[in-house]
Protein backbone atom coordinates (compact mmCIF):
# COMPACT_ATOMS: atom_id res chain seq x y z
CA UNK A 1 0.00 0.00 0.00
CA UNK A 2 1.55 3.41 -0.57
CA UNK A 3 1.98 5.77 1.58
CA UNK A 4 0.01 8.14 -0.19
CA UNK A 5 -3.18 8.09 1.98
CA UNK A 6 -3.75 5.64 4.76
CA UNK A 7 -7.05 4.59 3.84
CA UNK A 8 -7.41 1.65 6.16
CA UNK A 9 -6.14 3.70 9.16
CA UNK A 10 -8.64 6.03 8.42
CA UNK A 11 -11.80 3.28 8.08
CA UNK A 12 -13.89 4.86 10.88
CA UNK A 13 -13.82 7.98 9.66
CA UNK A 14 -14.89 7.24 5.88
CA UNK A 15 -17.68 5.82 7.55
CA UNK A 16 -18.63 8.54 9.22
CA UNK A 17 -17.87 10.52 6.10
CA UNK A 18 -19.94 8.55 3.94
CA UNK A 19 -22.24 9.40 6.86
CA UNK A 20 -22.31 13.06 5.67
CA UNK A 21 -22.66 12.75 2.23
CA UNK A 22 -25.79 10.39 2.81
CA UNK A 23 -27.27 12.57 5.20
CA UNK A 24 -27.08 15.55 2.62
CA UNK A 25 -28.39 13.44 0.09
CA UNK A 26 -31.32 12.18 2.17
CA UNK A 27 -31.85 16.06 2.48
CA UNK A 28 -32.30 16.49 -0.83
CA UNK A 29 -35.03 14.05 -1.05
CA UNK A 30 -38.27 15.50 -2.00
CA UNK A 31 -40.30 13.03 0.32
CA UNK A 32 -38.06 11.35 3.04
CA UNK A 33 -39.40 8.19 3.90
CA UNK A 34 -39.98 8.42 8.19
CA UNK A 35 -37.26 7.64 9.99
CA UNK A 36 -34.32 7.46 7.38
CA UNK A 37 -32.44 9.95 8.65
CA UNK A 38 -32.37 8.22 12.32
CA UNK A 39 -31.73 5.16 10.43
CA UNK A 40 -28.53 6.61 8.68
CA UNK A 41 -27.14 8.18 11.89
CA UNK A 42 -27.19 4.90 13.76
CA UNK A 43 -25.74 2.67 11.03
CA UNK A 44 -23.09 5.03 10.54
CA UNK A 45 -22.03 5.32 13.91
CA UNK A 46 -22.46 1.96 14.52
CA UNK A 47 -20.11 0.76 11.13
CA UNK A 48 -17.41 3.49 12.45
CA UNK A 49 -17.42 1.76 16.02
CA UNK A 50 -17.22 -1.60 14.50
CA UNK A 51 -14.14 -0.80 12.16
CA UNK A 52 -12.67 1.13 14.90
CA UNK A 53 -13.27 -2.28 16.91
CA UNK A 54 -11.30 -4.73 13.86
CA UNK A 55 -8.45 -1.92 13.21
CA UNK A 56 -5.09 -3.45 14.40
CA UNK A 57 -2.75 -0.73 16.15
CA UNK A 58 -0.18 0.54 13.54
CA UNK A 59 2.10 3.48 12.97
CA UNK A 60 1.17 5.88 9.96
CA UNK A 61 4.04 8.29 10.08
CA UNK A 62 3.91 11.54 10.57
CA UNK A 63 0.56 11.93 10.57
CA UNK A 64 -1.48 9.25 12.53
CA UNK A 65 -0.91 6.17 14.50
CA UNK A 66 -3.33 3.50 15.80
CA UNK A 67 -3.16 2.45 19.48
CA UNK A 68 -4.68 0.58 21.49
CA UNK A 69 -6.05 3.53 23.63
CA UNK A 70 -6.93 5.44 20.86
CA UNK A 71 -8.98 2.49 19.03
CA UNK A 72 -10.56 1.79 22.54
CA UNK A 73 -11.78 5.33 22.72
CA UNK A 74 -13.12 5.70 19.39
CA UNK A 75 -15.38 3.15 20.29
CA UNK A 76 -16.47 5.22 22.91
CA UNK A 77 -16.94 8.19 21.06
CA UNK A 78 -19.30 6.64 18.67
CA UNK A 79 -20.99 4.95 21.38
CA UNK A 80 -21.21 7.70 23.25
CA UNK A 81 -23.04 9.49 20.18
CA UNK A 82 -25.95 6.96 19.64
CA UNK A 83 -28.79 8.21 21.72
CA UNK A 84 -28.10 11.58 20.34
CA UNK A 85 -28.47 9.96 16.96
CA UNK A 86 -31.81 7.97 18.27
CA UNK A 87 -33.55 11.03 19.87
CA UNK A 88 -32.32 13.85 17.90
CA UNK A 89 -35.04 15.85 15.32
CA UNK A 90 -35.31 14.25 11.95
CA UNK A 91 -33.10 16.94 10.12
CA UNK A 92 -29.89 16.28 7.98
CA UNK A 93 -27.75 19.33 9.50
CA UNK A 94 -27.83 18.18 13.43
CA UNK A 95 -26.78 14.16 11.51
CA UNK A 96 -24.22 15.86 9.74
CA UNK A 97 -22.73 18.12 12.44
CA UNK A 98 -22.95 15.06 15.24
CA UNK A 99 -21.02 13.09 12.25
CA UNK A 100 -18.83 15.75 11.76
CA UNK A 101 -17.86 15.82 15.40
CA UNK A 102 -17.79 12.04 15.97
CA UNK A 103 -15.19 12.07 12.97
CA UNK A 104 -12.94 15.11 14.63
CA UNK A 105 -12.71 12.90 18.12
CA UNK A 106 -11.64 10.34 16.12
CA UNK A 107 -9.01 11.72 14.38
CA UNK A 108 -7.78 12.68 17.67
CA UNK A 109 -7.56 9.54 19.06
CA UNK A 110 -5.87 8.01 15.65
CA UNK A 111 -3.36 11.68 15.95
CA UNK A 112 0.66 10.98 15.74
CA UNK A 113 1.41 14.59 15.25
CA UNK A 114 0.11 18.08 16.87
CA UNK A 115 -1.09 18.57 13.74
CA UNK A 116 -3.51 16.07 13.07
CA UNK A 117 -4.38 16.53 17.25
CA UNK A 118 -5.00 20.24 16.65
CA UNK A 119 -7.36 19.48 13.50
CA UNK A 120 -9.52 16.70 15.44
CA UNK A 121 -9.41 18.92 18.55
CA UNK A 122 -11.16 21.91 15.94
CA UNK A 123 -13.36 19.50 13.93
CA UNK A 124 -14.88 17.64 16.80
CA UNK A 125 -15.49 21.19 18.60
CA UNK A 126 -17.19 23.25 15.76
CA UNK A 127 -20.09 21.13 15.01
CA UNK A 128 -20.54 21.44 19.08
CA UNK A 129 -21.24 24.82 19.03
CA UNK A 130 -23.76 24.72 16.36
CA UNK A 131 -25.24 21.72 18.07
CA UNK A 132 -25.97 23.44 20.83
CA UNK A 133 -26.90 26.60 19.44
CA UNK A 134 -29.69 24.60 17.56
CA UNK A 135 -31.59 24.14 20.88
CA UNK A 136 -35.22 24.26 21.03
CA UNK A 137 -35.56 27.47 23.27
CA UNK A 138 -33.90 29.73 20.89
CA UNK A 139 -33.26 32.71 22.42
CA UNK A 140 -30.81 30.76 25.17
CA UNK A 141 -29.73 28.55 22.88
CA UNK A 142 -27.89 31.06 20.89
CA UNK A 143 -26.39 32.78 24.04
CA UNK A 144 -24.97 29.40 25.39
CA UNK A 145 -23.83 28.44 21.90
CA UNK A 146 -22.20 31.65 21.42
CA UNK A 147 -20.46 31.12 24.73
CA UNK A 148 -19.53 27.99 24.57
CA UNK A 149 -17.91 28.76 20.98
CA UNK A 150 -15.63 31.53 22.71
CA UNK A 151 -14.87 29.51 25.55
CA UNK A 152 -13.92 26.61 23.04
CA UNK A 153 -12.11 28.98 20.90
CA UNK A 154 -10.11 30.09 23.70
CA UNK A 155 -9.36 26.69 24.49
CA UNK A 156 -7.73 26.35 20.70
CA UNK A 157 -5.99 29.34 21.11
CA UNK A 158 -4.21 28.12 23.95
CA UNK A 159 -3.46 25.00 22.49
CA UNK A 160 -2.04 26.46 19.82
CA UNK A 161 0.11 28.76 21.59
CA UNK A 162 1.30 25.44 23.62
CA UNK A 163 2.06 23.68 20.36
CA UNK A 164 4.25 26.72 18.81
CA UNK A 165 6.07 26.40 21.97
CA UNK A 166 6.55 22.37 22.19
CA UNK A 167 7.86 22.73 18.78
CA UNK A 168 10.29 25.00 19.44
CA UNK A 169 11.38 22.70 22.14
CA UNK A 170 11.33 19.47 20.34
CA UNK A 171 11.76 20.85 16.65
CA UNK A 172 9.44 18.51 15.37
CA UNK A 173 5.30 17.90 15.66
CA UNK A 174 5.77 14.63 16.46
CA UNK A 175 4.15 13.29 19.68
CA UNK A 176 7.45 12.88 20.96
CA UNK A 177 8.59 13.27 24.82
CA UNK A 178 10.57 16.37 24.43
CA UNK A 179 12.43 18.20 27.81
CA UNK A 180 13.28 21.73 28.87
CA UNK A 181 11.55 25.01 30.36
CA UNK A 182 9.90 25.49 26.87
CA UNK A 183 8.21 22.01 26.43
CA UNK A 184 6.80 22.17 30.04
CA UNK A 185 5.54 25.63 29.12
CA UNK A 186 3.96 24.06 26.00
CA UNK A 187 2.35 21.09 27.84
CA UNK A 188 0.95 23.21 30.27
CA UNK A 189 -0.81 25.30 28.00
CA UNK A 190 -2.09 22.27 25.73
CA UNK A 191 -3.30 20.64 28.80
CA UNK A 192 -5.04 23.85 29.93
CA UNK A 193 -7.07 23.47 26.67
CA UNK A 194 -7.90 19.98 27.36
CA UNK A 195 -9.38 20.63 31.03
CA UNK A 196 -11.35 23.69 29.19
CA UNK A 197 -12.46 21.11 27.25
CA UNK A 198 -13.26 19.00 30.06
CA UNK A 199 -15.06 21.19 32.32
CA UNK A 200 -12.17 21.21 35.27
CA UNK A 201 -12.83 23.54 37.67
CA UNK A 202 -11.40 26.65 37.32
CA UNK A 203 -12.22 26.07 33.50
CA UNK A 204 -15.54 25.07 33.75
CA UNK A 205 -17.63 28.57 33.48
CA UNK A 206 -19.18 27.78 30.61
CA UNK A 207 -20.10 24.66 30.87
CA UNK A 208 -23.30 24.60 32.83
CA UNK A 209 -25.03 27.95 30.99
CA UNK A 210 -24.19 25.45 27.30
CA UNK A 211 -25.59 22.26 28.87
CA UNK A 212 -28.89 23.66 30.25
CA UNK A 213 -29.68 26.00 27.06
CA UNK A 214 -28.92 22.98 25.15
CA UNK A 215 -31.09 20.47 24.34
CA UNK A 216 -31.24 17.68 26.91
CA UNK A 217 -29.53 14.93 23.98
CA UNK A 218 -27.34 17.33 22.95
CA UNK A 219 -25.99 17.82 26.63
CA UNK A 220 -25.83 13.89 27.07
CA UNK A 221 -23.41 13.72 24.08
CA UNK A 222 -21.44 16.86 25.10
CA UNK A 223 -21.29 14.93 28.85
CA UNK A 224 -19.74 11.26 27.41
CA UNK A 225 -18.43 11.88 24.09
CA UNK A 226 -17.13 15.25 23.96
CA UNK A 227 -15.53 14.20 27.89
CA UNK A 228 -14.19 11.48 26.57
CA UNK A 229 -12.47 12.97 23.31
CA UNK A 230 -11.06 15.22 26.14
CA UNK A 231 -9.20 12.89 28.67
CA UNK A 232 -7.79 11.20 25.80
CA UNK A 233 -6.36 14.70 24.46
CA UNK A 234 -5.20 15.01 28.48
CA UNK A 235 -3.56 11.42 29.00
CA UNK A 236 -2.02 12.23 25.34
CA UNK A 237 0.29 15.12 26.60
CA UNK A 238 0.85 13.38 30.02
CA UNK A 239 2.07 10.65 28.66
CA UNK A 240 4.59 12.15 26.69
CA UNK A 241 6.29 13.59 29.97
CA UNK A 242 4.68 11.58 33.05
CA UNK A 243 7.12 13.66 35.07
CA UNK A 244 6.23 17.44 34.00
CA UNK A 245 4.61 19.34 35.96
CA UNK A 246 1.27 18.95 33.98
CA UNK A 247 0.81 15.00 34.83
CA UNK A 248 1.94 16.34 38.56
CA UNK A 249 -0.67 18.77 39.03
CA UNK A 250 -3.41 16.61 37.84
CA UNK A 251 -5.12 14.65 41.47
CA UNK A 252 -5.11 18.69 42.26
CA UNK A 253 -7.05 19.65 39.12
CA UNK A 254 -8.84 16.45 39.67
CA UNK A 255 -10.11 16.89 43.56
CA UNK A 256 -10.97 20.67 43.07
CA UNK A 257 -13.13 19.70 40.38
CA UNK A 258 -15.10 16.72 41.89
CA UNK A 259 -15.51 18.82 44.97
CA UNK A 260 -16.32 21.60 43.37
CA UNK A 261 -19.11 20.60 40.89
CA UNK A 262 -20.75 18.33 44.06
CA UNK A 263 -21.04 21.63 46.36
CA UNK A 264 -22.08 23.48 43.50
CA UNK A 265 -24.87 20.98 42.16
CA UNK A 266 -26.58 20.85 45.71
CA UNK A 267 -28.50 24.28 44.80
CA UNK A 268 -29.29 23.59 41.80
CA UNK A 269 -33.12 23.68 41.12
CA UNK A 270 -33.03 23.07 37.58
CA UNK A 271 -32.99 19.51 36.17
CA UNK A 272 -30.71 20.16 33.38
CA UNK A 273 -28.02 22.57 35.42
CA UNK A 274 -28.09 20.36 37.47
CA UNK A 275 -27.13 17.57 35.63
CA UNK A 276 -23.91 19.78 34.10
CA UNK A 277 -22.78 20.95 38.07
CA UNK A 278 -22.85 16.60 38.56
CA UNK A 279 -20.91 15.87 35.31
CA UNK A 280 -18.31 18.75 35.84
CA UNK A 281 -18.17 16.35 39.49
CA UNK A 282 -17.75 13.47 37.42
CA UNK A 283 -14.92 14.96 34.96
CA UNK A 284 -13.12 15.50 38.45
CA UNK A 285 -13.15 11.37 38.76
CA UNK A 286 -11.83 10.93 35.59
CA UNK A 287 -9.04 13.71 35.86
CA UNK A 288 -7.41 12.22 39.23
CA UNK A 289 -8.06 8.69 36.95
CA UNK A 290 -5.48 10.18 34.74
CA UNK A 291 -3.28 11.83 37.17
CA UNK A 292 -3.29 8.22 38.69
CA UNK A 293 -2.36 6.63 35.38
CA UNK A 294 0.39 9.26 34.62
CA UNK A 295 1.91 8.93 38.10
CA UNK A 296 1.73 5.11 37.40
CA UNK A 297 3.90 5.02 34.55
CA UNK A 298 0.77 4.51 31.87
CA UNK A 299 -0.15 1.18 32.96
CA UNK A 300 -3.00 -0.63 31.51
CA UNK A 301 -5.02 -0.84 34.89
CA UNK A 302 -4.78 3.18 35.02
CA UNK A 303 -6.20 3.13 31.50
CA UNK A 304 -8.81 0.29 32.27
CA UNK A 305 -9.82 2.70 35.46
CA UNK A 306 -10.79 5.71 33.50
CA UNK A 307 -12.02 3.92 30.74
CA UNK A 308 -14.16 2.05 33.52
CA UNK A 309 -15.35 5.19 34.58
CA UNK A 310 -16.02 7.07 30.95
CA UNK A 311 -18.47 3.89 29.80
CA UNK A 312 -20.12 3.69 33.15
CA UNK A 313 -20.88 7.61 32.87
CA UNK A 314 -21.61 6.94 29.15
CA UNK A 315 -24.71 4.80 30.42
CA UNK A 316 -25.10 6.93 33.55
CA UNK A 317 -25.40 10.63 32.14
CA UNK A 318 -26.86 9.71 27.95
CA UNK A 319 -29.61 8.31 30.62
CA UNK A 320 -30.48 10.84 32.63
CA UNK A 321 -30.26 13.36 30.24
CA UNK A 322 -32.71 11.09 27.72
CA UNK A 323 -34.78 10.79 30.88
CA UNK A 324 -35.19 14.94 31.01
CA UNK A 325 -36.32 14.92 27.04
CA UNK A 326 -38.81 11.51 27.65
CA UNK A 327 -40.34 13.62 30.80
CA UNK A 328 -40.63 17.22 29.77
CA UNK A 329 -39.20 17.88 33.02
CA UNK A 330 -37.43 20.47 33.44
CA UNK A 331 -37.68 22.13 37.44
CA UNK A 332 -37.16 19.55 40.77
CA UNK A 333 -40.34 21.17 41.69
CA UNK A 334 -42.30 19.34 38.97
CA UNK A 335 -40.17 16.19 39.98
CA UNK A 336 -42.81 15.80 42.86
CA UNK A 337 -45.02 13.13 42.56
CA UNK A 338 -43.56 11.57 39.78
CA UNK A 339 -43.84 8.00 40.58
CA UNK A 340 -47.12 7.91 40.82
CA UNK A 341 -47.83 9.46 37.21
CA UNK A 342 -45.20 7.18 35.92
CA UNK A 343 -44.07 4.58 38.16
CA UNK A 344 -41.99 2.78 35.34
CA UNK A 345 -40.08 5.63 34.06
CA UNK A 346 -39.46 6.74 37.77
CA UNK A 347 -37.61 3.27 38.37
CA UNK A 348 -35.79 3.89 35.30
CA UNK A 349 -34.15 7.36 36.78
CA UNK A 350 -33.94 6.05 40.40
CA UNK A 351 -31.35 3.44 39.34
CA UNK A 352 -29.76 6.16 36.91
CA UNK A 353 -29.27 8.53 39.83
CA UNK A 354 -27.84 5.94 42.21
CA UNK A 355 -25.52 4.89 39.43
CA UNK A 356 -24.42 8.02 38.79
CA UNK A 357 -24.37 8.81 42.91
CA UNK A 358 -21.99 5.66 42.96
CA UNK A 359 -24.37 2.97 45.23
CA UNK A 360 -23.17 0.41 45.18
CA UNK A 361 -23.61 -2.47 43.35
CA UNK A 362 -24.32 0.11 40.47
CA UNK A 363 -22.00 0.63 37.35
CA UNK A 364 -20.87 4.37 39.10
CA UNK A 365 -19.77 2.66 42.30
CA UNK A 366 -17.41 0.16 40.87
CA UNK A 367 -16.02 3.13 38.51
CA UNK A 368 -15.19 5.30 41.50
CA UNK A 369 -13.88 1.93 43.23
CA UNK A 370 -11.53 1.68 40.85
CA UNK A 371 -10.10 5.25 40.02
CA UNK A 372 -9.64 5.59 43.87
CA UNK A 373 -8.65 2.43 43.78
CA UNK A 374 -5.31 3.06 41.12
CA UNK A 375 -5.29 6.44 43.58
CA UNK A 376 -4.43 4.76 46.61
CA UNK A 377 -1.64 2.45 44.72
CA UNK A 378 0.35 5.18 43.94
CA UNK A 379 0.30 7.04 47.25
CA UNK A 380 -2.04 9.90 46.49
CA UNK A 381 -4.21 8.87 49.83
CA UNK A 382 -5.29 12.62 50.55
CA UNK A 383 -6.91 12.30 46.83
CA UNK A 384 -8.65 9.32 47.41
CA UNK A 385 -9.87 10.80 50.66
CA UNK A 386 -10.93 13.68 49.12
CA UNK A 387 -12.53 11.50 46.34
CA UNK A 388 -14.74 9.78 48.65
CA UNK A 389 -15.42 12.85 50.45
CA UNK A 390 -16.96 14.33 47.17
CA UNK A 391 -18.87 11.04 46.17
CA UNK A 392 -20.81 11.37 49.23
CA UNK A 393 -21.83 14.62 48.85
CA UNK A 394 -22.46 14.08 45.53
CA UNK A 395 -25.33 11.39 47.01
CA UNK A 396 -26.62 15.10 48.71
CA UNK A 397 -28.96 15.61 45.53
CA UNK A 398 -29.36 12.48 43.87
CA UNK A 399 -30.92 10.59 46.88
CA UNK A 400 -32.64 14.18 47.17
CA UNK A 401 -34.14 13.82 43.38
CA UNK A 402 -35.32 10.26 44.38
CA UNK A 403 -36.95 11.46 47.26
CA UNK A 404 -38.68 14.27 45.37
CA UNK A 405 -40.02 11.44 43.02
CA UNK A 406 -41.12 8.91 45.27
CA UNK A 407 -41.53 10.58 48.81
CA UNK A 408 -43.31 14.31 48.01
CA UNK A 409 -46.79 14.84 46.87
CA UNK A 410 -47.26 16.18 43.52
CA UNK A 411 -46.99 20.30 43.56
CA UNK A 412 -49.83 21.67 40.75
CA UNK A 413 -50.34 20.40 37.40
CA UNK A 414 -47.53 18.74 35.36
CA UNK A 415 -45.63 21.22 32.61
CA UNK A 416 -47.58 20.91 29.07
CA UNK A 417 -44.56 19.14 27.76
CA UNK A 418 -44.84 16.22 30.20
CA UNK A 419 -48.03 15.25 29.34
CA UNK A 420 -46.91 14.26 25.55
CA UNK A 421 -46.66 10.14 24.42
CA UNK A 422 -42.90 8.43 25.04
CA UNK A 423 -42.30 7.50 21.33
CA UNK A 424 -40.24 3.96 21.16
CA UNK A 425 -36.66 5.45 20.49
CA UNK A 426 -36.91 7.17 23.82
CA UNK A 427 -38.14 4.00 25.70
CA UNK A 428 -35.58 2.25 23.91
CA UNK A 429 -32.79 4.46 24.94
CA UNK A 430 -33.71 4.66 28.50
CA UNK A 431 -33.62 0.83 29.29
CA UNK A 432 -30.38 0.18 27.19
CA UNK A 433 -29.08 3.12 29.50
CA UNK A 434 -30.61 2.72 32.76
CA UNK A 435 -29.47 -1.25 32.76
CA UNK A 436 -25.90 -1.17 31.97
CA UNK A 437 -25.92 1.77 34.60
CA UNK A 438 -27.86 -0.50 36.97
CA UNK A 439 -26.19 -4.09 36.51
CA UNK A 440 -22.24 -3.23 34.97
CA UNK A 441 -21.08 -3.04 38.78
CA UNK A 442 -22.02 -6.98 38.93
CA UNK A 443 -18.86 -7.22 36.42
CA UNK A 444 -15.87 -6.21 38.36
CA UNK A 445 -14.28 -8.92 35.83
CA UNK A 446 -14.51 -6.77 32.84
CA UNK A 447 -12.34 -3.96 34.45
CA UNK A 448 -9.46 -6.64 34.32
CA UNK A 449 -10.31 -7.85 30.97
CA UNK A 450 -10.12 -3.73 29.88
CA UNK A 451 -6.30 -3.63 31.61
CA UNK A 452 -5.32 -6.38 29.63
CA UNK A 453 -6.29 -5.01 26.10
CA UNK A 454 -5.16 -1.42 27.07
CA UNK A 455 -1.79 -2.35 28.49
CA UNK A 456 -1.06 -4.63 24.74
CA UNK A 457 0.28 -1.48 23.55
CA UNK B 1 18.88 30.08 30.57
CA UNK B 2 15.51 29.19 28.28
CA UNK B 3 13.73 29.56 31.10
CA UNK B 4 15.09 33.00 32.06
CA UNK B 5 14.85 34.10 28.39
CA UNK B 6 11.14 33.06 28.46
CA UNK B 7 10.57 35.34 31.77
CA UNK B 8 12.59 38.23 30.39
CA UNK B 9 9.97 37.96 27.15
CA UNK B 10 6.96 37.72 29.50
CA UNK B 11 7.84 40.97 31.49
CA UNK B 12 8.67 42.68 28.13
CA UNK B 13 5.31 41.72 26.19
CA UNK B 14 3.69 43.21 29.70
CA UNK B 15 5.26 46.24 29.54
CA UNK B 16 4.91 47.18 26.29
CA UNK B 17 1.27 46.34 26.40
CA UNK B 18 1.26 48.58 29.39
CA UNK B 19 3.04 51.20 27.25
CA UNK B 20 0.68 51.00 24.25
CA UNK B 21 -2.68 50.97 26.39
CA UNK B 22 -1.44 53.99 28.48
CA UNK B 23 0.78 56.01 26.18
CA UNK B 24 -1.80 57.86 24.57
CA UNK B 25 -2.94 58.77 28.35
CA UNK B 26 0.11 59.85 29.66
CA UNK B 27 1.20 62.20 26.45
CA UNK B 28 -1.89 63.40 24.90
CA UNK B 29 -3.47 66.05 25.88
CA UNK B 30 -6.99 65.48 28.14
CA UNK B 31 -9.66 63.86 26.30
CA UNK B 32 -12.90 66.01 26.35
CA UNK B 33 -16.10 64.63 27.59
CA UNK B 34 -18.09 66.67 26.46
CA UNK B 35 -19.94 66.49 23.21
CA UNK B 36 -18.63 64.11 20.45
CA UNK B 37 -15.37 63.36 22.95
CA UNK B 38 -15.98 59.93 23.53
CA UNK B 39 -16.87 58.73 20.44
CA UNK B 40 -14.79 57.06 18.04
CA UNK B 41 -13.04 58.85 15.13
CA UNK B 42 -14.46 57.66 11.62
CA UNK B 43 -14.44 60.55 9.01
CA UNK B 44 -14.84 63.31 11.10
CA UNK B 45 -18.35 63.10 10.81
CA UNK B 46 -20.13 61.40 14.08
CA UNK B 47 -21.82 58.61 13.39
CA UNK B 48 -24.97 57.29 12.30
CA UNK B 49 -26.05 54.14 14.00
CA UNK B 50 -23.77 51.44 16.37
CA UNK B 51 -21.33 49.21 14.57
CA UNK B 52 -23.19 46.31 15.92
CA UNK B 53 -26.08 46.77 14.02
CA UNK B 54 -27.90 44.00 12.52
CA UNK B 55 -27.05 43.47 8.51
CA UNK B 56 -28.58 41.38 5.71
CA UNK B 57 -27.69 37.86 6.33
CA UNK B 58 -28.26 37.10 2.54
CA UNK B 59 -25.13 38.26 1.24
CA UNK B 60 -22.86 36.08 3.97
CA UNK B 61 -23.96 33.18 2.65
CA UNK B 62 -22.64 33.73 -1.40
CA UNK B 63 -19.67 35.25 0.64
CA UNK B 64 -18.92 31.58 2.03
CA UNK B 65 -19.95 30.00 -0.76
CA UNK B 66 -17.22 32.04 -2.76
CA UNK B 67 -14.88 30.83 -0.05
CA UNK B 68 -15.47 26.98 -0.38
CA UNK B 69 -14.80 27.24 -4.36
CA UNK B 70 -11.99 29.85 -3.77
CA UNK B 71 -9.97 27.67 -1.54
CA UNK B 72 -11.46 24.87 -4.32
CA UNK B 73 -9.18 26.39 -7.06
CA UNK B 74 -6.10 26.58 -4.58
CA UNK B 75 -6.28 22.66 -4.53
CA UNK B 76 -7.16 22.17 -7.94
CA UNK B 77 -3.71 24.41 -9.33
CA UNK B 78 -1.25 22.41 -7.82
CA UNK B 79 -2.78 19.20 -8.52
CA UNK B 80 -2.42 20.39 -12.31
CA UNK B 81 0.58 20.96 -11.90
CA UNK B 82 1.88 18.21 -10.45
CA UNK B 83 0.02 15.13 -12.12
CA UNK B 84 2.48 13.80 -13.89
CA UNK B 85 4.32 13.46 -10.45
CA UNK B 86 1.67 11.65 -8.45
CA UNK B 87 -0.63 9.92 -11.09
CA UNK B 88 -3.94 8.07 -10.61
CA UNK B 89 -3.59 8.59 -6.99
CA UNK B 90 -3.73 11.70 -7.04
CA UNK B 91 -6.35 12.08 -9.85
CA UNK B 92 -8.73 9.64 -7.68
CA UNK B 93 -8.42 11.91 -4.53
CA UNK B 94 -8.87 15.39 -6.39
CA UNK B 95 -12.34 13.30 -8.58
CA UNK B 96 -13.86 12.22 -4.86
CA UNK B 97 -12.50 16.25 -3.61
CA UNK B 98 -14.21 17.82 -6.41
CA UNK B 99 -17.31 15.29 -6.20
CA UNK B 100 -17.82 16.29 -2.81
CA UNK B 101 -17.74 19.76 -3.65
CA UNK B 102 -20.21 19.10 -6.39
CA UNK B 103 -22.79 17.41 -4.50
CA UNK B 104 -22.15 20.38 -1.50
CA UNK B 105 -23.54 22.73 -4.04
CA UNK B 106 -26.31 20.39 -5.37
CA UNK B 107 -27.50 20.30 -1.48
CA UNK B 108 -27.59 23.96 -1.16
CA UNK B 109 -29.18 24.63 -4.50
CA UNK B 110 -31.75 21.57 -4.02
CA UNK B 111 -32.32 24.12 -0.56
CA UNK B 112 -32.57 27.56 -2.13
CA UNK B 113 -29.50 29.06 -0.86
CA UNK B 114 -28.53 30.45 -4.14
CA UNK B 115 -31.55 32.07 -4.90
CA UNK B 116 -31.68 36.04 -3.81
CA UNK B 117 -34.65 36.39 -1.42
CA UNK B 118 -35.04 40.12 -1.05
Amino acid sequence: MSSFLPIEALAPQLALAAGVVAALLAGMLKERPRGLLRAVAVSALLAAALLAGASLPSAHPPLLRLDRIGLCWQELFCLGALPLAVLMEEDEIPVALLFGSVLGMGLLAAAGSFLTLFLGLELMSLPAYLLVSRGRREEEAREAGLKYFFAGSTAGALFLLGMTLYYAASRSLALAPASGPLAQAGLALMGAAALFKIGAVPLHFWLPDAYEAADPEVAGFLSTSMKAAGVLLLMRLAELAPSSALARVLPAFGVMTMLAGAFLALRQQRLQRLLAYSSISHAGFMILGVGAWAAQGATGAGAAAVYYYLIAYLFMSNGAFAFLKTSGLSTRAQLRGYAQREPRLAALLAALLLSLGGVPPTAGFLAKLLILWETVRCGLYGAALAGALAALVSLGYYLALIRDAYFEPAAGQPPPAALRRHSSGERLVLLACAIPSALLGFFPWLAGGLAGVLSGL
Amino acid sequence: MTALAMALDAAFTLALLLVFSNVNRWLGPAPRHEGDGQLPYETGMPPIERAEGSMAVAYYRFAVLFVVFDVDLAFLLPWALSRPVFGAAAATAMSVFVGLLLLLLAYLWRKGVLECKR
